[in-house]
């Protein structure tokens, strides 16, 4: 055990010097805003369950069934996110980890540094499903009344939940990594999760949850739930902490005990087996994981074929730089699931806009209509920045120690920045006009209304893809192992407040013109000459301040990056 | 010392290392070279117990790799060509982690750490954080952790890459010492004036297959060019077996 503890000091080490390093105050500044977040969606989360299952509780007969549906529900899918996590956290940890060579070439056992790495795994993949969790089952305790006993129970049943599912994982990896490259297996895995993600979130969304408010809908959904009253499988572990958690919640002790102990005999059984079958195989699977990777999927092809004709209009220099920008975008398999997740969401986005009841609204439709549209605008320009922070902002950065080939080369910074600024552009462009104009056939808006927004967005597109391309080069990170985390540094914060800036500028800027024309054509009366005046200013002031932006953001990132080399 | 015997590795279809036999004696400093993707990262992460082999024997000090590999590693001193030092920790730290791996207990550690730390020039900067360390420096790190528990063998891939001319002459010094004093060094390297310098024999290897063995008078023999320095032999050598291929 000794040996154990000594494999995981580095990272203990590591984690209290982060603590007294240079820097500390853009660390602490970003702590306390993704502190407020987490606790902000810790809270919402409280409150979410909190208001549900009293609801549930005022419907006699059902309230029960519906809130044991609703917690076995929730435990089934913390434990399909734990086993997701855990396999990539396991893999990573086990296989694909840059000090391997180090800590393989001392004398420990194997079996030690395996279960020093699982552990760590295990703690890695668990964390945030634990904290996140601890809202759902509070929210239990309270609309329960329930005593001490739960929340031990709570506690109890909570451990071996995780250690079950990491175990899980980490035997799926043992046994693909015995037969295919850790490497390879990394892609395949995160593809398969964010596939996973993808479909449990459209299928949430087209179970049409707001339907529930509805009560002549929520008669027939009771009906429906009262139907799903049978127990889970006893073979699922989810199942004897579904029970353990129910007779804690009913007080009964020795019942919530006896479910919880079969937890723990299952994860302690899961662990030894784990343990004696990585004996076996771990370190077979490790030397195959010192292999070349292969290419997946012929993407070379595809790029010689498809992207590289369409850029032949474009000069030497130029075209070799976009041709990599291009190359090494789509083969990076940590990209795909997130822009599967885009598409995914762009659809949900729409899907929303197409089940928007507004034909039942007390405000008149057409009224109605015109201001969804104009908050469509704002929405849609906020789900573009929060996109650009996670794609464009660490554009310059993802360059990583290789940066030195740029600066080392005939091409101008300037240049470099505007290759990449048309790169995003184009697309980001496309998506976002995608987005408004199909929002807007299915609010049916004036045609005003539709002019204002594709010409807004028009606008706002390239003032926010410049300021992505240029705050990421103002605060670059070259020696990140991960530049997309990049977006969550002080810089990423700057750039997301004053992408929120712009957009409630322009809105402001347009609410009221846009409100005067659409009133005025709705009673059929006169605009004033100085409401025109009023109008065209405001309207002007719009690409003036999109101009401005790219402008200013483009050299202040130029300038900053070619300072830095000096 | 070292003994491999039809040492093999593959990956796939591609035969990385080909049924290679080799010893190597206490006291002898013993130089791997080769041209690139000619085998020797792999052979030597084979010797250091952290590629299991296809097939073959690694003998350390007459402790077989795969039956005993604790026992095994913790004769060796292991540098290889891409060391990865935990940044977040500082150079003592590190020195500390490696000593409680190889179990060395604190009155013995904290005297003998700061006295490689002095010979390796690291002492001042021995509570500064590994990410403020130069390249040259993290080397220096590297191999002072490796020295720390007394090894007998000495496996090291590439060890001059990233030092300053002081630096090598440093390394040269150090490692024709400890072989005077009995111990082991296989050493694997690109650069041919120090494999001249330093080691008392050269293996080349070329295409997983060690096509020559010998002082360099035997290799000059071999490359029928008595007058030739390291580099023209093992061109020749190297060439030959290329065509011959």
């Amino acid at each position: 055990m000794k040996e154990v503890i000594v494999l995981l000091k580095p990272r203990i080490w590591s984690f209290r010097n982060g603590f007294s390093t240079s820097g500390m105050r853009e660390k602490r500044l970003k702590y306390i805003f993704f502190g407020i977040i987490g606790l902000a969606f810790w809270v919402g989360i409280f409150a979410l369950f909190y208001r549900v299952l009293t609801y549930f509780q005022g419907t006699e007969a059902f309230g029960d069934v519906l809130a044991y549906k609703l917690l076995s529900m929730t435990l089934v899918t913390f434990f399909s996110l734990l086993l997701f996590s855990s396999i990539l956290t396991s893999l990573s940890k086990l296989y694909l980890s840059r000090d391997l060579t180090l800590i393989h070439a001392m004398p420990v056992r194997t079996e030690k540094i395996f279960l020093a790495r699982w552990f760590e795994s295990a703690l890695d993949s668990s964390w945030m499903v634990l904290i996140y969790s601890l809202p759902v089952f509070l929210s239990y305790g309270i609309v329960y009344k329930a005593g001490p006993v739960y929340y031990g129970a709570v506690i109890f049943n909570l451990v071996p939940f995780c250690l079950i599912a990491s175990s899980l994982s980490t035997l799926v990896v043992l046994a693909v990594a015995g037969l295919l490259p850790a490497g390879r297996l990394r892609g395949i895995f995160v593809i398969l999760a964010g596939i996973l993600f993808i479909l449990l979130v459209i299928a949430f969304r087209l179970m049409r949850p707001e339907r529930l408010v509805n009560p002549a809908a929520f008669s027939t959904v009771m009906m429906y739930v009262k139907s799903l009253e049978t127990p889970g499988s006893p073979l699922l572990p989810t199942t004897w902490i579904m029970d353990s958690l129910k007779a804690a919640l009913s007080g009964s002790a020795s019942s919530a005990l006896f479910h919880g102990a079969l937890s723990w005999s299952f994860s302690l059984t899961l662990i030894f087996t784990t343990m004696g079958i990585s004996g076996l195989t771990y370190l077979d699977g490790l030397s195959r994981a010192q292999s070349v990777s292969g290419r997946h999927f012929g993407l070379r092809r595809t790029l010689k074929t498809g992207a590289g004709p369409l850029l032949r209009f474009l000069p030497g220099p130029v075209r070799a730089v976009a041709m990599k920008e291009v190359r090494t975008f789509l083969r990076d398999q940590t990209q795909w699931p997130q822009l599967f997740l885009i598409l995914a969401l762009v659809a949900i986005y729409l899907y929303n806009f197409y089940v928007l009841p507004v034909e039942r609204s007390v405000i008149k439709m057409e009224y109605l209509q015109n201001i969804l549209s104009f908050l469509n605008m704002g929405l849609s320009t906020f789900v573009l920045a929060a996109l650009s922070a996670r794609f464009v902002f660490p554009a310059v950065s993802n360059e990583g120690p290789a940066f030195w080939i740029v600066r080392s080369s005939p091409i101008p910074i300037r240049l470099f920045l505007r290759i990449k600024f048309f790169f995003f552009l184009i697309p980001l462009l496309i998506l976002t006009e995608t987005l408004i104009v199909a929002s807007n056939i299915l609010l049916d808006v004036t045609p005003f209304m539709m002019g204002l927004s594709v010409i807004t967005v028009f606008l706002m597109v390239p003032a926010i893809v410049a300021m992505g391309i240029g705050l990421g080069a103002a605060y670059p990170d070259f020696q990140s192992e991960n530049p997309a985390q990049s977006a969550t540094s002080l810089g990423g914060l700057i750039y997301m407040t004053l992408c929120s800036g712009l957009i409630g500028a322009v809105i402001v800027l347009e609410a009221g013109p846009a409100y005067t024309i659409f009133m005025a054509g709705v009673h059929g009366t006169g605009i004033t000459p100085f409401q025109w005046l009023w109008i065209a200013i405001a309207f002007a002031a719009v690409p003036v301040i999109c101009v401005l932006a790219v402008i200013f953001s483009m050299r202040w990132g130029e300038k900053k990056l070619t300072s830095d080399q000096s | 010392m070292i003994e491999l015997k039809n040492l093999t590795k593959r990956y796939g279809n591609v035969l990385a290392v080909n049924g290679l036999d080799l010893s190597v004696s206490a006291g002898e400093i013993f130089g791997f070279i080769g041209p690139n993707g000619a085998g020797k990262t792999t052979t030597i992460r084979m010797m250091g117990g952290i590629l299991r082999p296809t097939a073959g024997t690694v003998l350390i000090d007459g402790i077989d790799m795969s039956r005993d590999p604790e026992t095994a590693k913790r004769r060796i001193g292991f540098i290889p060509d891409r060391p990865f030092l935990y940044e977040k920790l500082t150079g003592m730290e590190f020195m500390r982690f490696t000593a409680d791996l190889f179990g060395m207990g604190d009155g013995l550690f904290r005297e003998k750490a700061e006295s490689i730390l002095k010979m390796f020039s690291l002492h001042d900067w021995a509570d500064e954080l590994i990410e403020a360390y130069s390249h040259g420096m993290k080397q220096r790190l590297v191999i002072s952790a490796a020295l720390l528990h007394d090894p007998r063998i000495i496996i090291v891939d590439e060890p001059m890459v990233g030092l300053d001319p002081a630096g090598i002459r440093m390394i040269k010094g150090l490692f024709r010492r400890l072989a005077d004093g009995g111990t082991t060094i296989f050493m694997s390297t690109h650069t041919l004036e120090v494999a001249e310098d330093v080691c008392d024999r050269i293996g080349i290897i070329h295409l997983g297959s060690l096509i020559a063995t010998g002082t360099m008078a035997d290799l000059k023999r071999m490359a029928s060019s008595e007058e030739a320095n390291l580099e023209e032999v093992f061109l020749r050598l190297t060439e030959e077996e290329s065509f011959g291929a």
